[in-house]
């Protein structure tokens, strides 16, 4: 191989030249199926010379980038496995009953994200109240918390120790903070954390929180730092933190609504929406893909292309990827992992069972992690106003025991425990029904660092080929962040722009185009800067010194003038001064004594002034410390 | 260590290291303009009350002793705010020159 080739794959040819030397067994390939074998297949093709955009996965990453091509005139051909758009997004249907495959809240601080679903859905938008507990102890907790709340469901014995631990943790935090629980427990104290995130992190999770990574914390709520908090206060009021906490936008029916919509407008502009269409193989040539192997109502077919853009997990396409990539890329890819959840949709025989959209449950006697309250999302998701409908998500690992409980059984085991909680009664639970949703969760686990970036550097090789979405990044990102990389994946193809898709997370501000490895510090150095000349510590010798000699000079200057004009009584008025300044007149003589006493008082204030105002400001950079962590606090559920 | 963490020590390390430096004519002008306003205003808020028989403004008017012209009356107030920006200026400006140069001393000599 070429030593440009080598360079283009630094990392990869690392993990290579160290398999070379017998610490991995590069073995044959995995998936290579001889060109020989294959069957003869139809083939979908395009007109030489035109682009054609060929997009595996019509999530929301998909279908936006979909749409973006449709409005510029192109036309796409986008393949979803379901029957229905939205992937992770999805709203799924049973018997006129809607229901939200994990609750979206439309939210984002993305104009362009904005302005699609403004165009797209126009006035489906509900503008709904937000209301959510946790149900801990057989009790229910506002979230985000409120301390009169906590304080009545705790009793002051617990507050004042979660209080206690929380100053010993301030005081003596971990030093390290690898890990969520340590991250958790530095900012909150480690009681609180047991309390209101462990179990409940660990439900979602499966993992122990010792063992998830704290960087996944730091990117989902890193828009509320104590440098944002900071600028929101000098540029524009954060509004838009507290308009997400206290009220959200949701499409009448379901975010699926919005797919929908926007699958038409992609059919409607003449591109093609294929559902029920599986990924067989993804076929290569050098750093190139041709085509894309299906398989759509037990047909094959081969959907040819000039540019690709994937939403599917990123592990799924480098193996499906034909000729396969180094075995060290697949492997890498194998041990990426995800964690899925599945819903248990009850339709219950009241109107109204709890005022909630949705609540968390921390209690570890009951398997469910969160319940949503559908009807409270939208009245339209409920077909019947007398009825209500609730979605209990279980966490799992795809294959594990409760993935692999029939649909009847879990149906049975959520009555119960909705039961046990005390939400519904059994009794009142007339009908009930599952779906599973894969991959819902890209896993920030010890190892997933390093196994990520030899993916990405191989999947970043492919010339015509972007990877997008949640799953295909790998990163644990919103709807509104999956349909940026979806937006700037069009661009790059399109119109040569470098927007690293991969940055695209929960940062407020990525709007700017990369140009090279510096660019992304550029914002940082600018915000440094902004923030020295607001910040910076007033030197409080130096403001003496200067006060000092001005009211010195002053007052020498006002004494002479009227010395030097002279008159049958000189200054009677400025020599009132020698009431305060021992020795002072308006004399020759005074004016220098009225120099010295001016250089001194000038001092003393100046210098006094300039501690007073460094204090202030040390105790103001606290207050906004204490801020972001509230902010922190009254996120951090939402985000898990 | 998490990014957020840097940002938060970045932001205490500029409050207690950095230095402000301040703009030695953007400073003069607002001295200025603050001190020939606070003139002005407080010579014509003399004037519209009136003297009822006295003398208007007799100790304000002492500062005619320094502001050649300057007297309690609308056109002295005009004066007034001429010479009170002037000197404002002056002072402003040298004030935070001499700030700004003992501050860049004491930091080159490495004073904390």
């Amino acid at each position: 191989m070429t030593p440009a080739f080598r360079g283009r794959y630094p990392l990869l040819f690392q993990v290579l030249d160290g398999a070379s030397r017998g610490h991995l067994n590069l073995g044959q390939p995995l998936r290579h199926e001889p060109q020989s074998e294959r069957p003869p297949v139809p083939a979908t093709t395009h007109e030489p010379g035109e682009r054609s955009f060929v997009i595996i996965g019509g999530g929301p990453a998909g279908l936006t980038a979909a749409y973006e091509l449709t409005k510029l005139g192109k036309k796409a051909t986008v393949l979803e496995r379901r029957d229905i758009p939205g992937g992770l997004a999805r709203t799924e249907t049973y018997k006129g009953f809607y229901f939200d495959m994990g609750g979206h809240r439309f939210f984002t601080k993305s104009e362009e994200v904005e302005r699609v679903w403004r165009e797209v859905l126009q006035d489906e938008f509900l503008l709904r109240p937000r209301l959510s507990r946790i149900y801990y102890r057989k009790k229910f907790f506002y979230y985000p918390l409120k301390a009169l709340d906590a304080l009545a469901g705790l009793g002051p014995v617990e507050a004042v120790l979660i209080m206690a631990s929380y100053v010993r943790w301030r005081l003596l935090p971990h030093r390290e903070e690898d890990t969520f629980e340590q991250w958790v427990t530095n900012r909150f104290g480690k009681r609180l954390f047991e309390t209101f995130f462990k179990t409940y992190t660990e439900k979602v999770w499966g993992i122990p929180c010792s063992e998830l990574k704290a960087e996944w914390a730091a990117q989902r709520i890193k828009d509320l730092s104590l440098k944002t908090v900071l600028v929101s206060l000098f540029v524009s009021p954060g509004k838009k933190v507290k308009t997400l906490i206290e009220e959200f936008h949701y499409p009448r029916l379901g975010p699926g609504m919005m797919w929908s919509a926007v699958t038409e407008r992609v059919e409607a502009g003449g591109g093609e929406v294929r559902f029920g269409t599986d990924v067989l193989r993804i076929q290569r040539r050098g750093d190139a893909i041709e085509g894309v192997r299906i398989v759509r109502g037990g047909r094959e077919e081969t959907v040819r292309g000039t540019d690709f853009i994937s939403s599917m997990p990123v592990t799924e396409l480098v193996r499906r990827l034909d000729p396969p990539p180094p075995l060290p890329v697949l492997e890498a890819a194998r041990k990426l992992k995800y964690r899925d959840f599945l819903t248990v949709c009850l339709i219950v025989d009241k109107p109204d069972l709890f005022p909630d959209n949705w609540i968390y449950v921390h209690e570890p006697d009951v398997r469910v992690a969160r319940i949503q309250n559908f009807k409270n999302w939208s009245p339209d998701m409920v077909p019947d106003p007398g009825k209500t409908s609730l979605g209990l998500e279980y966490f799992c690992n795809e294959g594990d025991k409760l993935w692999t409980m029939s649909d009847a059984e879990l149906v049975e085991l959520g009555r119960k425990e909705i039961d046990r909680i005390g939400l519904a009664r059994y009794a009142d639970v007339e009908d009930g029904c599952v779906f599973r949703v894969p991959k819902s969760y890209p896993v920030y686990d010890s190892g997933y660092a390093e196994h990520l970036a030899v993916v990405r550097e191989y999947v970043d090789g492919l010339t015509n080929c972007a990877s997008v979405g949640r799953n295909g990044l790998h990163r644990y990102n919103n709807q509104d962040h999956s349909m940026l990389t979806g937006m700037y994946a069009v661009r790059n193809m399109l119109f040569g722009e470098k927007n690293d898709l991969w940055s695209v997370n929960a940062d407020l501000e990525y709007h700017e185009e990369v140009a090279g490895p510096a660019a992304p510090r550029s914002m940082d150095v600018l915000m440094q800067r902004a923030l020295a000349v607001l910040l910076a510590r007033l030197d409080a010798v130096a403001l003496g010194v200067s006060a000092g000699a001005v009211s010195g000079a002053l007052l020498f200057l006002m004494s002479v003038i009227l010395v030097a004009k002279g008159g049958p009584v000189v200054g009677p008025t400025l020599s009132l001064l020698g009431q305060y300044l021992p020795g002072y007149e308006v004399s020759s003589l005074g004016s220098v004594l009225g120099l010295a006493y001016g250089a001194l008082g000038g001092y003393v204030l100046g210098w006094t002034f300039a501690h007073a105002r460094n204090a202030a400001m040390l105790g103001y950079v606290a207050l906004l410390r204490w801020r972001a962590r509230r902010a922190y606090l009254r996120k951090l559920l939402d985000e898990i | 260590m998490t990014p957020r963490d840097d940002d938060e020590r970045e932001i205490e390390r500029l409050v207690e290291t950095r230095l402000l430096r301040v703009n030695a004519l953007s400073f003069g002008i607002v001295a200025g303009l603050v001190a020939g306003l606070g003139l002005f205003v407080a010579t014509n808020w003399l004037v519209l009350k009136g003297g009822g028989g006295h003398e208007v403004g007799p100790h304000l008017s002492l500062l005619a002793q320094y502001f050649v012209g300057y007297s309690v009356t609308f056109v002295g107030s005009l004066v007034g705010f001429v010479w009170a920006f002037a000197c404002g200026l002056v002072v402003g400006y040298v004030g935070s020159w001499l700030y700004n140069t003992v501050a860049r001393f004491r930091h080159q000599r490495g004073a904390p």
